[in-house]
């Protein structure tokens, strides 16, 4: 046999071969099926659940699988208002997700207590990041279903530093 | 007057559209157990129990609203208590469902429900000590 | 023979304490339930509440007439229509203030279009707690056709705020009229279809029949209204027995079923979900031409010193508004009547000796929003 040249051997091998970073390779495999934690908690857990049913589907981002048991969740959901009874357990659940895990918080109660802070409030925490630390916000009340999958796009560029669909601008 | 209506209980009729009730009465506290047998003998609903706090005139007020199944009748039962040491008899012997609504009551305003077999809270933390609802309240 | 009284005396003393929520996977939100339980039976089932205390009493208080409005929608915010139309209900009553005939008619249209996706949610969670995940996915495809008609509107899926002081936010147009006919009339065969593939289903019927007894008596003693007590035999709807706004004007039947068990609690849902396809279509025929506010609404409401009632049939049950008004521009008290709250109060007392899974059938049949019972 003709002795090639290394180079050669290269450029032929390049299309059925693929050279990557292994933390790459993890974080794509991560975004691409983010498992979330089911908690809903109020109102925004009805547009979650709209989010993962037919029309639209987080099962095309590889989210819809949501975990009941915290040890088998990515991704920690937080959607709804947050109470001080209730602050407890949510940092419990948080605490027992294995890591690498990431916290989305869905809704303006996740984000800062939302329509419920008012001067004399008794019960709410004004924010699940006073709990632990949140990657991403998705604003709204409730933030519609399109919103948190851009969410969890943005959490999936968190991840691997690529988003997965180019950001459509209206004219 | 009406005829599943108790005699005994003082009910006055009410400008049912202009307030949404039919029938309202004043009693003493110590009545209101028997007013609530008297009720549920004739079969009437418990719909809640209500209460506010006077500050202003250092009672408190606790409304009894009943409801009918067979017919539009509406009727409320109030009484006043002392503010300072708000007491009252529990119902909920007569009604069960009153359990949970003198508990939340218990949670808001502090009023105790005597003879009631458990008067942790109910909406607030399960040691919490303050009564949210009552006017002098600071978070 | 599923009676905690049939257990041998020496396994009873064997009882440990299961703690259900407040996360679980059944979908009704944060409600926690502490269940003894001697094996697979539960011997006492006690609801521990409060995880979701939102203070909308409290924000009652501290909110003028017109700023609670979007607190009414987060109560329940499955029913949500019908909580708005609770209050402004109050006020409207209160204030003397006539709504005019069309507003009346396109709340009653709203309300049942609310209702009927309100059930879907229930009739799908339900399933997702008996095992069933498909029927999820066509009520929810279901729903999402109900919301793009009153996201139209009011322009907001869930938590709408559409009714005023007075009428109605906005009126609605001639999209969102064709596209409610369409919309019955697809959606009477896809009931059909769910009757034959699912309340026909024999694991469903297993589930469900004669699981979770309630009887007509304990429905009166506890308050349980709604699905629950006309799934016991008693006719009690609101909008037949204390009619509010235009529904005298419409001829439909609150169905009751006097089974009392699970299966009876379900049928009155999917029945009236059949109910409100009819009252929507007689309420697109007879719909009046007007405005959609009343005239002369004061900008700052004042309510006379007194007491208000109203009282809806929500899709859980009987919701009730009491505000308490000393005269000022800020409710001295609102009272919020839970449906929610009364139907769950009966649980402890009925679940004894049941199975757990039958339990969790007979909560899913009760139909709970725990926002509405924690307020």
């Amino acid at each position: 046999m003709e002795p090639q040249n290394d180079a050669q051997i290269l450029k032929d091998c390049l299309p059925y071969v693929k050279f990557a970073k292994l933390d790459e390779l993890l974080a794509l495999g991560r975004a691409n099926s983010l498992w979330p934690l089911t908690f809903g908690l109020a109102c925004c857990a009805i547009e979650m659940m709209a989010a993962g049913a037919s029309r639209f589907d987080l099962a095309r981002f590889g989210a819809e699988v949501f975990r009941p048991s915290p040890r088998q969740a990515d991704v920690m959901i937080v959607a709804g208002t947050v109470n001080k009874k209730m602050a407890l357990a949510v940092k419990t659940l948080y605490d027992q997700m294995a890591e690498p895990k990431w916290v989305i918080a869905m809704g303006n109660c996740a984000i800062s207590g939302g329509p419920f802070v008012f001067p004399g409030q008794y019960a709410v925490i004004e924010g699940v990041d006073k709990l632990f630390p949140v990657d991403v916000y998705i604003p709204g009340c409730p933030p519609r279903p399109e919103a948190l999958i851009e969410g969890l796009l943005k959490l999936e560029e968190k991840l691997t530093g690529k988003r997965r669909w180019p950001v459509v601008t209206p004219k | 007057m009406n005829p599943t209506l108790p005699l005994s209980i003082p009910f006055q009729p009410v400008d049912y559209a202009a307030k949404g009730c039919h029938f309202d009465a004043v009693i003493a506290p110590d009545k209101v157990v028997e007013a609530a047998a008297l009720l549920d003998a004739e079969g009437f609903v418990l719909d809640t129990i209500t209460g506010v706090d006077w500050m202003a005139e250092g009672q408190m007020e606790v409304v009894y609203d009943f409801f009918r199944l067979e017919k539009a009748l509406r009727v409320a039962v109030r009484t006043r208590i002392p503010r300072d040491n708000p007491e009252i008899a529990t119902i909920s012997g007569v009604y069960p469902g009153a359990n949970w609504h003198e508990r939340e009551t218990h949670d808001f305003f502090g009023i105790h429900f005597t003879g009631h077999p458990d008067m942790t809270p109910f909406l607030l933390p399960e040691d919490a000590t303050y009564h949210p609802l009552r006017k002098d309240f600071v978070a | 023979m599923t009676s905690a009284e049939t257990i041998p005396a020496e396994k009873q003393r064997e009882t440990f304490v299961l703690n259900l929520g407040p996360q679980h996977p059944a979908t009704h939100g944060v409600l926690r339930v502490k269940m003894t339980m001697d094996g697979e039976y539960v011997v006492r089932a006690e609801p521990v509440c409060g995880y979701i205390h939102r203070m909308q009493e409290k924000m009652g208080e501290n909110r003028t007439y017109a700023q609670f409005l979007p607190n009414t929608s987060r109560i329940d915010y499955l029913s949500a229509m019908t909580y708005t139309h609770a209050f402004v209900g109050a006020i409207e009553r209160a204030m003397k203030i006539q709504v005019p005939p069309r507003a009346e008619y396109i709340r009653v249209i709203t309300s049942e279009l609310n209702r009927i996706s309100s059930h879907l949610v229930w009739w799908g969670a339900f399933l997702l707690d008996l095992g069933g995940f498909t029927p999820l996915l066509y009520a929810f495809d279901d729903r999402e056709k109900i919301l793009d008609l009153l996201e139209g509107i009011t322009g907001s899926r869930l938590t709408y705020s559409y009714f005023r002081i007075g009428g109605l936010y906005n009126d609605v147009d001639d999209a969102f009229l064709k596209g409610t006919r369409q919309f019955v009339a697809q959606m009477r065969p896809r009931l059909q279809m769910y009757r034959a593939l699912v309340t026909e289903n024999i694991i469903l019927r297993k589930r469900l029949i004669g699981i979770g007894p309630i009887r007509a008596e304990m429905c009166r003693k506890y308050g349980a209204t709604g699905p629950v007590i006309r799934g016991s035999g008693v006719a009690y709807d609101v909008r037949k027995i204390e009619p509010y706004s235009v529904y005298p004007n419409f001829d439909f039947v609150a169905p009751t079923f006097p089974e009392g068990d699970s299966m009876a609690r379900y049928l009155v849902r999917m029945e009236e979900m059949a109910q409100s396809l009819r009252i929507i279509e007689q309420g697109l025929d007879k719909l009046p031409a007007g405005p959609v506010m009343a005239e002369k609404v004061p900008r700052v409401l004042k309510l006379p010193p007194g007491d208000y009632c109203y009282a809806v049939e929500a899709a859980r049950g009987r919701f009730a508004v009491r505000i308490v008004s000393d005269g000022k521009e800020i409710p001295y008290r609102v009272k919020l009547r839970s449906p929610s709250l009364s139907n769950l109060s009966l649980f402890e007392e009925a679940s004894r000796g049941m199975l757990l899974p039958d339990a969790l059938a007979l909560m899913g049949s009760l139909d709970l929003v725990i926002p509405d019972i924690d307020r």
